[in-house]
């Protein structure tokens, strides 16, 4: 079978060739105007037969006139049944459900003697059925209509190739943007049964779009879409909840079978994860109440990191590192360095000098809270009377804070931290009193990358590992170091002196990061990281390593996403009651060494922490795992948390939240002309009702697939152009050689 | 100005000497060699017109700051990589110079880039010869950038003193000059002769008559260059807002 197209090659088409031989004709037109002074009736026609001839050619090999044929091959293949069963087939509940129509279909083709017939119910994911049974225990619970989705995974199954139609009983609420053209060039017909009515009535928040992440104090804004099908219109109160406590409340004029949008502003007021409530009043007669509250869920952070830098003496250590955290637009810097102390003699009078009081009351005891981090580099507290606030220190680094401690003369031991509550929290335990080998260790020394910790994001300056290596070993030399008793148990050393060692055996760490509670601690026993600034800068001609080493230990130590070591996520955010949740993720240790080839328990659980699921799941060589939960009923926020089987601990955590309508109920209508759309794409059949739906030894199964389309376009050769030239020389030769111009 | 109270600075050298015997230890830097330093520029064999003036600058911030310091002042030159160890450079003359190596160039235009300070002290005000110099230098160093005016209102004179304007053995000019990179001072021209009024022998003797306001005017030209010092160090630090109510008190400008 083959079908046939034409077309012209010229740019512009059709339309341009039109212009091009209306052109010519008029040039040919008065070209035989002039040939009407030749007396010889011979010659005139000979002339102008030339001319015509020419013209034609030349047309001919502009406009590029060719032709496109297309065969096809025919055959009878396989008849496929896709039924909708996602949760708007329940609808309307008041009448005869789209559901209970779909059934009484079913049960009539279950009938059916008709040979080859296979079945699928088909909602987020494809399914197979059997004819015989599906009417019996038809669902209506997917939370997804994705008629896209299970075409094309029909089609590129086993049976995919054997298929000659599709048949596909839905209410065509697919709201993905179908490509319907996409099934038309598999060849396969797509008939289609639209199970609608008429009159639906249902208020609903159609869409709710805010930002995912929210800064705290700052003014956020939801954008909330309310529609009103088959009822009045007018103004609908919009509420805005957080935590079931009203944070707004708006009304937006909708108008009768239509939307309205609104913005609602809101001020996050806590940090961490929000769930925010959107909802409407319920209308009289309302056919889809699920739909009349939404949610969504906001991380609210700082739009600034906050730290506080707190430094014991003017140092080029605690320049480089100011001037790094002022530099960065977003960190909120405090800083409070020591100029002078009490055995300094300043020759002047208060008046004379810019200092302040230290604040520590302000710092460690009213605002402590606000912060992200907290550093103290090479300061000693013993002269501030600061000895009631290190348990508050220490509390809000249990409490999910991040503390910095950066050596130098006046740190660890030596600011007299050894047996403080401070001492709990570092990565690092202190001598208890002066030892033999003295507090600090003297002396240039190359810091080496510990085992393991090549892959450390903190220690990455360059993206290759080999690379990395080679560019720490090109950095200026670091000058002394302050002694420290032990690692902590637990913790994570990442860069080691190469030649001193600690008492009890092994070598002595430089970097340190570690955990208390639920806050984050890095241990820095030396003070002259600067010198990977300027000095390996003087040296090399670049001083970015300083930059990014500290770029990567502050956002580590603020838990910036990016550089967590595992991570999982869920396909979305919001799902509907009993939706089915894909988790993905990768799973690292502390080092980001992989959890290979590990058992691992996705367990769910709910706001207040209780467990309402479980589903083991195995990674892969790299760490990474996928595995589908299957979410409860009850709406709500949850969280997901992965862990090794067996071992306590949770490696990462991601938040979903179910809502009662979720996007299945949003838009509740039937959409019949998006599956009529399908069948005319697909040169199918598309009945308006099951009840219209014949019986399935009527339904056309031939299946019409393309072999391949040829184009002939005959003056697309040379030879065409060397016929115009010659036309054209030809008519020259007989005008000169009859005596004319 | 403002001139120091001498009943207040008894009161406070003597509160000072008696919480020194109070304090609990002194700081030890993790080495000599991480301590701050006042480093001298060497260029072409000119002598340095006031050698005891950075060594008495150290002394002068370890007795009156905590800014732990190496009092032996040392000396680079500008292509020596030793400049990149101690980011505080103070080059003084008192007469013309030969031009800087191309080697010099980058050196001091890698050491400012990466951070480093630059103290110049024209130890000759009023003479052309060092000043010409430092002018033809500083264009061929940083073609794109010239010598500013630095209003007397900078965080320069709030560091650590409160300061009005600049002083060295000379009264000088009302302002100093200075080279910004980004919001930093990188380089501070004096025309004050301000080594001339921290010079001291190994005896105490002050080396150079500071003129016209004597020792009061000592006084402020050392305030600046602690000042200086304690600007390299902490930057903008005391224009952070927690410092402006407490300085716009002091200075008459608030409650």
């Amino acid at each position: 079978m083959t079908g046939t197209a034409f077309s012209f090659g010229i740019p512009g088409g059709g339309i341009s060739a039109g212009i091009l031989g209306l052109t010519l004709a008029v040039l040919v037109v008065f070209g035989l105007r002039e040939l009407l002074a030749e007396p010889r009736a011979q010659r005139r026609w000979v002339l102008g037969a030339m001319r015509l001839l020419t013209a034609t050619l030349a047309w001919a090999v502009a406009a590029q006139p060719r032709w496109l044929t297309e065969r096809f091959e025919e055959r009878e293949g396989q008849l496929a049944i896709l039924v909708d069963v996602s949760r708007s087939m329940s609808l309307p509940r008041a009448d005869e459900s789209r559901q209970a129509r779909a059934r009484a279909l079913l049960e009539r083709w279950a009938a059916s003697d008709r040979e080859g017939v296979s079945v699928f119910t088909f909602g987020e994911h494809l399914e197979a059925a059997e004819l015989d049974t599906l009417a019996e225990s038809l669902p209506a619970s997917a939370d997804q209509t994705q008629i896209g989705g299970a075409l094309t995974e029909l089609l590129a199954g086993d049976g995919g190739e054997g298929l000659g139609a599709v048949v596909v009983l839905s209410d065509g609420g697919d709201r993905s943007e179908l490509d319907v053209e996409a099934f038309a060039r598999e060849g396969v017909r797509v008939h289609t049964v639209a199970v609608s009515e008429e009159g639906l009535r249902d208020d609903a928040i159609a869409e709710v779009q805010a930002d995912p992440v929210g800064f705290l104090r700052r003014s956020a804004r939801v954008r909330v879409v309310v529609r009103s099908l088959g009822g009045p219109g007018g103004p609908i109160p919009v509420t805005l909840r957080r935590d079931q406590e009203v944070v707004r409340e708006v009304a937006v004029e909708v108008p009768p079978d239509g939307e309205a949008a609104v913005e609602i502003p809101f001020t996050p007021t806590r940090l961490g994860r929000a769930v925010y409530q959107v909802s409407i009043p319920r209308a009289a007669g309302d056919a889809v109440p699920e739909n009349d509250e939404r949610a969504f869920l906001v991380r609210v952070v700082r739009d600034k990191l906050r730290v506080l830098l707190v430094a014991g003496q003017p140092s080029w250590d605690q320049r480089f590192l100011r001037a790094f955290l002022k530099r960065d637009p977003a960190t909120d810097l405090i800083s409070f360095f020591i100029l002078r102390n009490t055995t300094d003699l300043t020759m002047a009078g208060p008046d004379e000098l810019a200092l302040i009081p230290f604040p520590t009351d302000e710092l460690f005891n009213e605002h402590l809270g606000s912060f992200d981090l907290v550093i103290f580099q090479n300061f000693e507290y013993g002269p501030y009377q600061m000895a009631s606030y290190l348990p508050r220190i220490r509390d809000y680094v249990v409490r999910g804070g991040s503390f910095a401690m950066i050596g130098g003369p006046l740190s660890f031991h030596s600011g007299g931290y050894a047996n403080t509550p401070i001492s709990d929290i570092l990565p690092v335990e202190l001598p208890p009193a002066h030892g033999a080998t003295g507090t600090v260790v003297e002396g240039d020394f190359a810091p080496r990358i510990a085992d393991g910790m090549e892959r450390h994001p903190m220690l990455e300056l360059l993206p290759d590992p080999s690379q990395n290596v080679g560019a720490w070993g090109r950095l200026a030399e670091l000058r002394g170091i302050n002694r420290i008793q032990r690692v902590r148990p637990g913790a994570t050393v990442l860069l080691e002196h190469p030649t001193v060692t600690l008492e009890g055996g092994g070598a002595h760490p430089v970097l340190v990061l570690g955990t208390a509670g639920e806050g984050r601690t890095l241990a820095l026993t030396t003070d002259t990281t600067w010198r990977w600034g300027i000095t390996t800068g003087g040296m090399t001609g670049d001083a970015s390593a300083y930059e990014r080493f500290w770029d990567r230990a502050v956002r580590w130590l603020s838990r910036d996403p990016a550089l967590e070591p595992a991570r999982i996520t869920t396909d979305r955010e919001r799902y509907g009651p009993g939706a089915r949740a894909t988790v993905e993720g990768v799973l690292r240790d502390a080092r980001y060494v992989a959890h290979g080839s590990a058992s691992v328990e996705l367990v769910l659980r709910d706001a207040s922490g209780e467990e309402v699921g479980r589903v083991p799941a195995r990674t892969d060589a790299d760490g990474r795992v996928a595995a589908t939960l299957t979410l409860p009923e009850r709406p709500g926020a949850y969280r997901v948390q992965a862990q090794l089987s067996g071992r306590e601990g949770v490696i990462a955590e991601e938040w979903l939240v179910i809502e009662a309508g979720g996007d299945e109920l949003a838009d509740p209508r039937a959409d019949p002309g998006l599956l009529a759309r399908l069948a005319e794409a697909t040169g199918a059949e598309h009945w308006d009702s099951p009840e219209a739906a014949p019986g399935l030894e009527a339904i056309d199964t031939v299946r019409r697939r393309s072999l391949g389309v040829r184009g002939t376009a005959p003056f697309s050769s040379p030879w065409a152009f060397v016929l115009v030239v010659a036309a054209f020389l030809g008519e020259w030769v007989l005008r000169r050689r009859w005596g004319r111009r | 100005m403002r001139s120091p109270s001498v009943t207040t600075t008894a009161i406070t050298i003597a509160a000072g000497l008696l919480l020194a015997a109070l304090a609990p230890r002194a700081a030890h830097a993790l080495g000599e060699s991480t301590r701050f330093q006042v480093r001298g520029v060497a260029h072409g064999g000119a002598d340095v017109p006031r050698p005891n003036a950075a060594r008495r600058l150290g002394v002068e911030i370890s007795k009156r700051t905590s800014v732990d310091v190496l009092r032996t002042p040392g000396t680079s030159r500008l292509d020596d990589a030793s400049i990149f160890d101690h980011p505080f450079l103070y080059w003084s003359g008192d007469a013309a110079f030969e031009p800087l190596s191309g080697a010099e160039l980058s050196g001091l235009r890698r050491f400012i880039q990466f951070g480093g300070f630059l103290l110049i002290d024209d130890a000759s005000p009023g003479a052309a010869g060092f000043d010409a110099s430092v002018r033809r230098e500083i264009g061929r160093a940083f073609p794109s950038r010239r010598l500013r005016d630095l209003p007397n209102t900078h965080t320069i004179f709030r560091s650590f003193y409160l300061l009005d304007r600049p002083e060295g053995r000379v009264r000088g000019p009302d302002h100093m000059e200075a080279i910004q990179v980004g919001e930093r001072v990188a380089v501070l021209y004096a025309r004050h002769d301000l080594g001339g009024a921290w010079a001291r022998d190994n005896l105490g003797t002050w080396e150079h008559p500071v003129t016209p306001g004597g020792d009061e005017q000592r006084e402020r030209a050392i305030r600046l260059g602690v000042n200086i010092v304690m600007y390299a160090l902490c930057l903008d630090y005391k224009d952070d807002q927690v410092h402006a109510p407490f300085i716009m008190r002091r200075r008459g400008g608030g409650p």
